[in-house]
């Protein structure tokens, strides 16, 4: 196994410790950034699709386990994060895309899609607006997340284009 | 055949893989409530929650300061209430006395820390230092100095988890506390709502909420928060409450578990639904 798969588990942890202690002091109005989902739409886009969707499986299974949510809804949501995020390695743009804007806009794609998802498990009834859940529960806090993402932008190491 | 498989793996492996794992996670899905997956569950964040408090204990120091001001105050003013207060006991149990009533119980705090919180609009969720040791269950109500914060819904030997009411799974039966209209009050994704309130029920705007003791889970009056307005007015022979909750959850930090669940079981009350063993699915 390469050391960068080992390493993007090992950085989850740290990751979700900040996600749950310091992230809940710059929510604003009960929106929330995800760090985590950050984090894998970046080894997804860095070690390809297939690595992405196990990673968002394996990520998704810890936060529901560790956090007390719903087993399993983390899961699925972050499984297809990372399955659309790893649509997007290509070995040949992949130091373009983490070096401009464009890192940021599948970010919000990918949030979008993991959010909403997640909410579908848990937050749909018979009386649910649906163009309200994806604006309140998927697009707002999604653009929070690529907002932040942006620093994966700022401190990406420069490297000469292959 | 070999070469079909290898084909069909070599051209379509990454969706093999999603399908795949969508598949285990609706298995996961279903697995929620077996007892064994609540076993793994408080072992991982009670293990979790290790390293976490940590991390918190430091934000936690940085904010004693200004936290301490405002106590110093809250101090002051409670204390101006006390004396009025206990002019009001004292009446109140010469009266209970006149009546026969027996007097009102007190309820066993436990105090916890906030370690870490998960905050999302349908399932947040916060981490407590306190567990099984301390004397903390499953069922038990936690509550700050503003009103109710939540449930406590699994527990570790050191750490618990609980179930704010910004969470979908978490259903109460409050009541209006001047009209004492009852009614089932849930969060609803983005807001705290009374459901299937009758047009007719006397609920206004500004009217304060409190737990019912109509409720299996918390049956002493814990102020939840104040009438925002009715929605649905205009169809339909239902109103829904909009509540806003006396409890700020992202700034709560320090907690109390009121110790009441173990008592009921105790007491051997069948109404509980902990005692039927459900302890996730309350309503």
């Amino acid at each position: 196994m390469r050391s960068e798969y080992i390493w993007s588990i090992l950085l989850f942890f740290p990751v979700l410790i900040i996600q749950t202690t310091v992230v809940p002091l710059i929510t604003v109005n009960g929106i929330t950034p995800d760090l985590i989902l950050i984090l894998l739409v970046f080894y997804s886009m860095r070690s390809g699709q297939l690595y992405g969707t196990v990673l968002g499986s394996i990520y998704g299974f810890l936060f529901d386990l560790i956090t007390g949510s719903l087993l399993g809804s983390t899961m699925i949501s972050k499984t297809l994060a990372g399955f659309i995020a790893g649509y997007f390695s290509n070995e040949n743009k992949r130091e373009i895309y983490f070096k401009s804007y464009i890192f940021v806009l599948i970010v919000l794609l990918c949030s979008v899609v993991d959010l909403v998802i997640n909410s579908f498990f848990s937050s749909v009834d018979l009386n649910t607006n649906l163009f309200r859940l994806i604006f309140e529960q998927g697009i707002l806090p999604g653009v929070y997340t690529s907002a932040l993402s942006v620093f994966v932008i700022l401190f990406y190491p420069k490297r000469s284009i292959n | 055949m070999f070469r079909f498989f290898s084909n069909v793996w070599g051209n379509f492996k990454e969706y093999i893989v999603l399908v795949v794992l969508l598949i285990i996670g609706l298995i996961t899905l279903s697995l929620n409530q077996k007892p064994a997956a609540k076993k793994v569950k408080s072992l991982a964040f009670g293990s979790f929650a290790a390293f976490t408090s940590v991390i918190s204990n430091v934000f936690n120091v940085a904010g004693v300061r200004s936290e301490n001001e405002e106590l110093r105050k809250l101090n002051a003013d409670l204390m101006l209430q006390v004396s009025e207060l206990r002019k009001y006991g004292i009446e109140n149990s010469e009266l209970k006395g006149l009546l026969a009533l027996k007097d009102t119980t007190r309820y066993p705090l436990i105090p916890a820390a906030i370690v870490s919180k998960s905050l999302s609009k349908s399932q947040s969720t916060f981490t407590l230092n306190a567990g099984k040791r301390n004397g903390v269950l499953p069922g038990m109500p936690v509550i700050n100095d503003h009103g109710l914060v939540g449930i406590v819904n699994s527990t570790s030997d050191d750490f618990s988890i609980v179930r704010t009411l910004k969470n979908l799974d978490l259903k109460l039966t409050v009541k209006d506390e001047r009209s004492r209209v009852d009614g089932i009050m849930k969060w609803d994704g983005s807001d705290l709502v009374m459901i299937d309130i009758p047009k007719t029920y006397d609920i206004e705007p500004g009217d304060r909420i409190i737990t019912s003791e109509l409720s299996s889970i918390v049956d002493i009056p814990i102020p939840i928060g104040i009438v925002l307005g009715l929605s649905k007015v205009e169809t339909g022979i239902f109103n829904e409450v909009k509540i806003k909750p006396f409890v700020d959850f992202i700034r709560t930090e320090h907690v109390f578990v009121i110790g009441i669940v173990e008592n009921k079981i105790q007491d051997g009350l069948q109404l509980n639904f902990y005692k039927r063993n459900k302890p996730e699915s309350y309503k």
